[in-house]
């Protein structure tokens, strides 16, 4: 599914990412842990194609294509989907409409019809239910005057709604009470299949206990300095980042 | 003397001799005044205030000129141009002449007609209000409407009278009105307590016909009387459009107008509005747009003189390619007009660094029980919403598209056509490619 191979970027000429290597199989999930400032942010948003970044070396590869070399929509296009840690209010955008938008343009890249109107409808209204995303915010603009919880939501609604191949989840946890973190969680996993890959960016376990993943990673100093099943994630609750860090120092 | 002047001058005698002076009343009166008027203080300046960031050297040097001739025109080609949606009556003008043909009119309490054939006959129920709201012309080209005025509309609706579907005022040029000046003058008249919604719009056959649209639009709402009033201009690249409404206002009226100038090289508009008597409510809301190589100005002028009237006005711009654009929105609030709303704003959305924005909204209070605000902005495009759209798989056009109509959707959603709405909507795409 994803391939990453000793990728180098920087941030304003600092080198944020120092060889990260990693491969995600379709059907799992993996977790990338971290203290701040770690580069996990910068992982997520270099496979998306935010700007702002200068891939200095290495490689991607999803799906059998070159990820870098694609530009923003067509990596949405091509199955990658990025819930963000902060989602941007876009007033005036009716959330329906972008979310219809969105639907027909991916569907259009890959040669399928437009979904009709009713068949939307249903789906549309069903996700929402499931996410506990209040029907009324479908009305609204787009994250406009949404609270932290609607907009994570939101965000889970458009997962669902898009079913990408690769789903990546930046800090999805972040800002959320446990309820609101169990309803996010729920919708993530609903959405797990065997066809389906995912990168849960986390700073603390707590979300793991509730996405339960195939691989756990730590990433610190821009390099993965552990991997290992999700034991290691429970390990890092007990114990902190400290002794890795030492480890990894020495 | 300039000679630009005097050869205007000598134009404009010339059509007030030619007109058919043995029956009806051609307003020759106020025809003469009006051309000493203009004889007085010529075209504008760019001193002036008002016109100092609108220039009309290129107007000028077109040298358009005040001409009659019969025209051929395209009939099916003007009629594929009609609103979608029925409508409860339909003024068609073809290069500044009315198209009795191409309109449908009368209703009960309904009375549409031409100026020109009010002038023909006499119709003093209706000349009686030519200049009155708009006076003899605040400036040049005014004056010369005044002066030259050929055609125009005549909406008169008896009081009482509710008209529930709206009433179409369609403008169309043709290649034959290449170096013209066309100068019409619209009446709007509504009787105490009547209501309708008119949909005024300006378009070009031909996208390179180049002439100059000289219009006035004199509206006057009696007691209680509402209208609702669309205006769309959306004219060629190579058309100059001047434009002016003038509200005059009854107690308890209620104006409710939105208009989108998108065409044109060169478009003015001005919107004067005077308040006659308390109670009175005038909204305003408005989109431009200019491109690579247009000019589009609005003016406004919100007068309170009396005292319990509000006043809303909220006009929006989207600048793309080297595009520039005027706001002057002026609320007057005079020293009796206590208990007075007046709320401008005024918001721009620049897409290219090359565009340019002059905007000036001001508010003159003597009064001091009143509520009233202005404020203005300028900005950009935020580049986390546009990559969030992509990101979502929109390509670059289509995310800038739904940004502008997010910010545009408060203006366009006022018109109550479908059709018109998409209109806007295409326009806007369109404008949005040109600049990717």
């Amino acid at each position: 599914m994803l391939s990453i191979k000793n990728l180098t970027a920087n941030v304003d000429g600092k080198e944020i990412l120092k060889g990260i290597d990693l491969e995600v199989k379709a059907g799992e999930v993996h977790a990338i842990m971290g203290p701040n400032g770690s580069g996990k942010s910068t992982l997520a948003h270099i496979l998306s194609g935010r700007d702002g970044y200068q891939v200095t070396g290495g490689e991607v590869r999803f799906r059998g294509q070159d990820l870098l070399s694609l530009e923003i929509e067509e990596r949405a296009q091509q199955g990658v989907f990025l819930a963000m840690q902060y989602p941007v209010e876009l007033p005036g955008v009716n959330n329906m409409t972008f979310l219809r938008e969105s639907m027909n343009a991916i569907r259009r890249a890959r040669g399928e019809d437009e979904i009709d109107t009713v068949s939307f409808m249903k789906r549309v209204r069903e996700k929402a239910k499931a996410v506990k995303l209040d029907e009324k915010l479908l009305k609204r603009s787009v994250n406009a005057g949404f609270s932290g919880g609607e907009k994570k939501r939101n965000e889970i609604l458009q997962l669902a709604m898009l079913e990408p191949y690769l789903a990546i989840l930046d800090e999805t946890d972040s800002g959320l009470d446990i309820d609101a973190l169990r309803t996010v969680a729920d919708g993530v996993n609903m959405m797990r299949s065997p066809e389906r890959s995912m990168i849960v960016v986390t700073h603390y376990q707590r979300l793991l206990d509730y996405i339960e993943p195939d691989h756990v990673h730590v990433l610190a100093g821009g390099r993965i300095i552990r991997s290992g099943g999700k034991e290691l994630a429970l390990e890092l609750e007990a114990r902190g980042y400290g002794w890795l860090l030492e480890e990894a120092a020495a | 003397m300039n000679p630009q002047i005097d050869q205007q001058l000598e134009a404009t005698a010339r059509y007030i001799d030619g007109l058919p002076r043995e029956t009806g009343d051609w307003l020759l009166g106020q025809r003469q005044a009006a051309a000493q008027r203009f004889s007085d203080i010529g075209y504008p300046q760019s001193r002036q205030e008002a016109w100092k960031y609108t220039g009309i050297d290129g107007l000028l040097s077109h040298d358009f000129e005040t001409v009659e001739t019969d025209r051929e025109f395209p009939r099916h080609a003007v009629i594929r141009q009609y609103l979608k949606e029925p409508v409860a009556g339909r003024l068609v003008f073809v290069d500044g002449e009315y198209q009795a043909d191409l309109s449908e009119v009368q209703a009960p309490g309904l009375h549409l007609g031409s100026l020109r054939a009010a002038m023909a006959s006499g119709d003093h129920q209706a000349l009686s209000r030519v200049g009155i709201l708009s006076g003899v012309g605040e400036h040049g080209f005014a004056a010369l409407n005044l002066a030259t005025l050929h055609d125009g509309a005549v909406i008169r609706v008896e009081e009482g009278v509710q008209i529930e579907s709206p009433l179409e005022l369609l403008h169309v040029t043709t290649r034959a009105s290449e170096g013209c000046a066309l100068r019409s003058r619209h009446l709007v008249i509504l009787g105490a307590d009547s209501s309708a919604s008119l949909i005024e719009r300006y378009i070009s056959l031909d996208d390179s016909v180049s002439c100059f649209n000289n219009l006035v639009c004199e509206v006057s709402l009696a007691r209680g009387a509402r209208l609702n009033h669309q205006r769309v201009q959306l004219e060629g690249c190579q058309t100059y459009h001047l434009s002016e409404v003038h509200l005059g206002l009854e107690a308890d009226a209620h104006y409710q107008g939105v208009q989108a100038s998108l065409g044109g090289a060169w478009s003015r508009t001005l919107i004067h509005n005077q308040f006659n008597a308390s109670g009175a409510n005038c909204e305003l809301d408005g989109l431009y747009m200019a491109g690579d190589g247009q000019l589009t100005d609005i003016h406004l002028d919100v007068d309170h003189a009396v005292p319990h009237c509000d006043s809303r006005e909220n006009f929006k711009g989207i600048l793309s390619g080297a595009g520039k654009a005027v706001f002057d929105g002026l609320i007057q609030v005079r020293e009796q007009a206590q208990k007075s709303n007046a709320h401008l704003h005024n918001a721009n959305l620049m897409l290219s660094r090359r565009a340019e924005i002059d905007t000036k909204p001001q508010l003159v209070i003597l009064a001091d029980d009143v509520q009233c605000s202005h404020g203005t902005t300028v900005g950009q495009l935020d580049s986390q919403a546009l990559f969030y759209l992509r990101s979502r798989g929109l390509d670059p056009v289509r995310a800038r598209h739904l940004m502008c109509l997010g910010f545009a959707g408060e203006i366009i959603d006022r018109f109550s056509s479908e059709s018109l709405r998409e209109t806007i909507n295409e326009v806007i795409r369109r404008k949005i490619e040109a600049t990717v």
